[in-house]
């Protein structure tokens, strides 16, 4: 009887066994896997969903003797009141025009870090420049800043010095809003361009090497092969990176603002996280900070899934 | 000519030398096959040619032209390689067309050429298509393509067949041969399939640890191998090989006097190695054949033939016979018959084939 033994691949295939079933025996069988996972869960859990409760104080006049049941509610005024507020509309403005400038300067530098790190055939120049680069990133930003407000120091700051040498006056980069963004900026490819470029180093050393063998023979040189082969290669990684960078546009490194950033330079410093640390802890204004995060998380929510829907449609790559 | 020239070619790393000193001539159009088992030195050698690896010693030529410190962009070569090197972000147009747009040639030419190459592939509906969206044996077309788009002196092939399945494998092995006999292009392919190097190859280099054992057409090469290790690598399955020694009337091993056509003289007592091929005995006795008698431990059926596995003494050894549409009749076999002409001999302590005198 050949028949008995063909198969019918159009048929559905029904399982012998029911979902729950299949499931349960799944989780026997894997159960280290998921005891493994389990602290990440408890950790988001507690860390990141538990404080979910407390956003609704967004929409209460909130009071601590009250506490966060108890509070009454009050809609959308706090965010009335924050679109109303000159000082958190500037900070919102700040925050953009800061994420952008990161955006076209940051976000490229670690990947031409890497490719030109890519091209260095010295091993013991490549590992000794490497480690340089990605020495600032583990040095805490307190340091970093005391090193940034020393360097930039109208009195005794290498940049004024080099400046005073040049036959200018010093300059009080530091009191001077339009110095704020570029140093700021210039001060976050420093510390974090090196240690960014591990991501595309490892991108780049998945590059299948018989591509280049295959363009060396082909006639292409070291330029071409950087440009026609390694980035369109590492692109996906690229985009990746594209997308989580876009999800933390509003998320300005607040540390670094708040040790750089003083009066004189608000007009330009001051981001959302700055202004609702000064709202939130220092004014006793939880209400209004919290309308302020949450403005600010959904943002990035909408920025993050707008990314990630445009990379998946164009370019086949996206984070889920 | 477009003849490749190899003269002494020495490969090392630091200490390790692993291409000793080989010496090739590769003439214009012919169809070259390096064989050998894995770390002989056969891809290092391919890739001295390409230029991929840099030439220790010894001299390459390519057209009368020494290639030691040449480019290999300027070596005219093109190469496909194992795993296709396609770029997986270009459609199988842009993949052709890689190396024309790199050479500056004029965008009309190129289409041109990709679109004639293609036809002769059978690519010209997939041009839009990218590599993952490929078969197995169309990517390996592509990188046939991209190789022939460039119109080289010299073809490279680097194991090109060996990711693709058996049956596919076959058909690719008759596509290039047809496509090398159409274009008559000289090319040298590497493979340690040893069906690949004789079906594909006008001739045969079997390379083993770094040294050519062997250059030959591939019947030369079957039919007269110069060593054990040739005898053994190239057949299948391979070469008998049982141990013996040379009497005044043919070569004793193991309770049995094979029968020789050549005249022992004055190697009488000499240790051998005697090869009987699998295909080369019959279950019939013949003219001038000796029975070997076998214990017969397996019977592997393949269609027209089947593979006798016995012993024979303390040798296991392998034979073909034709199954006649039925393998029953084989279960019972207890001797095969060696014709005496169609033994090869071979030194036992250098391994060198014997020629007897007639």
């Amino acid at each position: 009887m050949a028949d008995n033994q063909t198969s019918t691949p159009d048929k559905p295939i029904t399982y012998s066994d029911g979902r729950a079933t299949r499931l349960f025996d799944h989780f026997k069988r894997e159960w280290q896997i998921y005891l493994m996972l389990l602290p990440t869960i408890v950790w988001f859990l507690v860390f990141l969903y538990k404080p979910m409760y407390g956003l609704q104080i967004a929409f209460k006049d909130y009071s601590i003797f009250r506490g966060v049941a108890g509070s009454p509610w009050v809609g959308w005024e706090h965010f009335q009141t924050l679109f109303t507020n000159d000082q958190f509309l500037r900070a919102v403005s700040n925050t953009i025009k800061i994420s952008a400038l990161n955006l076209l300067f940051g976000f490229p530098a670690p990947i031409i870090l890497a490719l030109l790190f890519n091209e260095v055939l010295n091993a013991t120049y490549k590992r000794t420049a490497q480690t340089i680069v990605y020495l600032p990133h583990f040095i805490s930003s307190v340091i970093i800043a005391g090193i940034v407000i020393t360097a930039f120091s109208p009195t005794a700051g290498i940049v004024n010095t080099f400046i005073s040498w040049l036959g200018f006056d010093p300059v009080y980069f530091l009191t001077q809003p339009q110095w704020f963004r570029p140093i700021f900026v210039g001060t976050g490819i420093w510390q974090e361009a090196g240690f960014g470029s591990i991501v595309f180093l490892a991108a780049i050393a998945g590059v299948n090497p018989s591509l280049y063998e295959s363009a060396v023979v082909d006639g292409a040189n070291r330029w071409q092969m950087m440009w026609k082969i390694t980035i369109p290669s590492i692109l996906p990684t690229i985009l990746i990176m594209l997308i989580i960078r876009i999800g933390n546009v509003m998320e300005v490194s607040f540390e670094l603002v708040i040790l750089l950033y003083q009066p004189s330079t608000y007009e330009t410093a001051d981001v959302v996280n700055t202004w609702v640390y000064r709202q939130g802890l220092q004014s006793g204004q939880y209400d209004l900070a919290a309308a302020a995060g949450l403005f600010n998380a959904v943002v990035a929510f909408v920025l993050v899934m707008t990314a990630n829907t445009i990379s998946r449609r164009y370019s086949r790559t996206s984070l889920w | 000519m477009s003849g490749v020239n190899l003269s002494g070619i020495v490969k090392a790393y630091g200490a390790v030398q692993v291409v000793h000193g080989i010496d090739l001539e590769v003439a214009e159009k012919e169809f070259v096959v390096l064989v050998g088992p894995s770390g002989c030195g056969k891809s290092t050698t391919l890739r001295m040619v390409a230029g991929l690896e840099e030439i220790t010693a010894g001299e390459l030529t390519i057209d009368d032209r020494r290639m030691n410190r040449v480019a290999p962009k300027d070596r005219d070569v093109a190469m496909v390689f194992q795993n296709y090197a396609l770029y997986p972000h270009l459609n199988v147009a842009d993949n052709m067309a890689f190396g024309l747009r790199i050479r500056k040639m004029p965008k009309d030419e190129i289409k041109t050429t990709i679109d004639d190459v293609a036809e002769i592939l059978g690519l010209t509906p997939y041009l839009d298509r990218r590599p993952a969206d490929l078969s197995g044996g169309q990517r390996q077309r592509v990188a046939m393509g991209r190789a022939i788009v460039r119109h080289p002196k010299v073809f490279l092939f680097d194991e090109p067949l060996s990711n693709l399945d058996a049956k596919l494998r076959t058909q690719m092995r008759a596509e290039i041969k047809r496509l090398h006999n159409r274009l008559g292009v000289t090319s040298i392919y590497v493979t340690h399939d040893q069906v690949e190097a004789m079906t594909l190859a006008d001739r045969i280099v079997v390379m083993n640890d770094g040294n050519i054992e062997q250059v030959g057409t591939p019947m030369e090469l079957f039919n007269d191998p110069a060593n054990v290790f040739v005898a053994g690598f190239l057949g299948s399955p391979p070469m008998n090989q049982i141990k013996g020694v040379l009497t005044a009337t043919g070569a004793q091993i193991e309770g049995t006097e094979i029968k020789l056509s050549g005249a022992v003289n004055d190697n009488v007592g000499r240790d051998v190695i005697v090869g009987i091929r699998p295909e080369h005995v019959t279950l019939e006795a013949g003219e001038d054949t000796t029975a070997l008698p076998i214990a017969l431990d397996l019977v592997e059926p393949l269609g027209s033939e089947a593979l006798l596995h016995a012993r024979s003494g303390d040798d296991n050894l392998v034979f073909k016979a034709d199954t006649n549409g039925d393998i029953a009749h084989l279960s019972g076999v207890k001797e095969v018959h060696v014709p005496s002409h169609l033994v090869k001999l071979f030194d036992a302590e250098t391994g060198r084939a014997l020629n007897l005198g007639a």
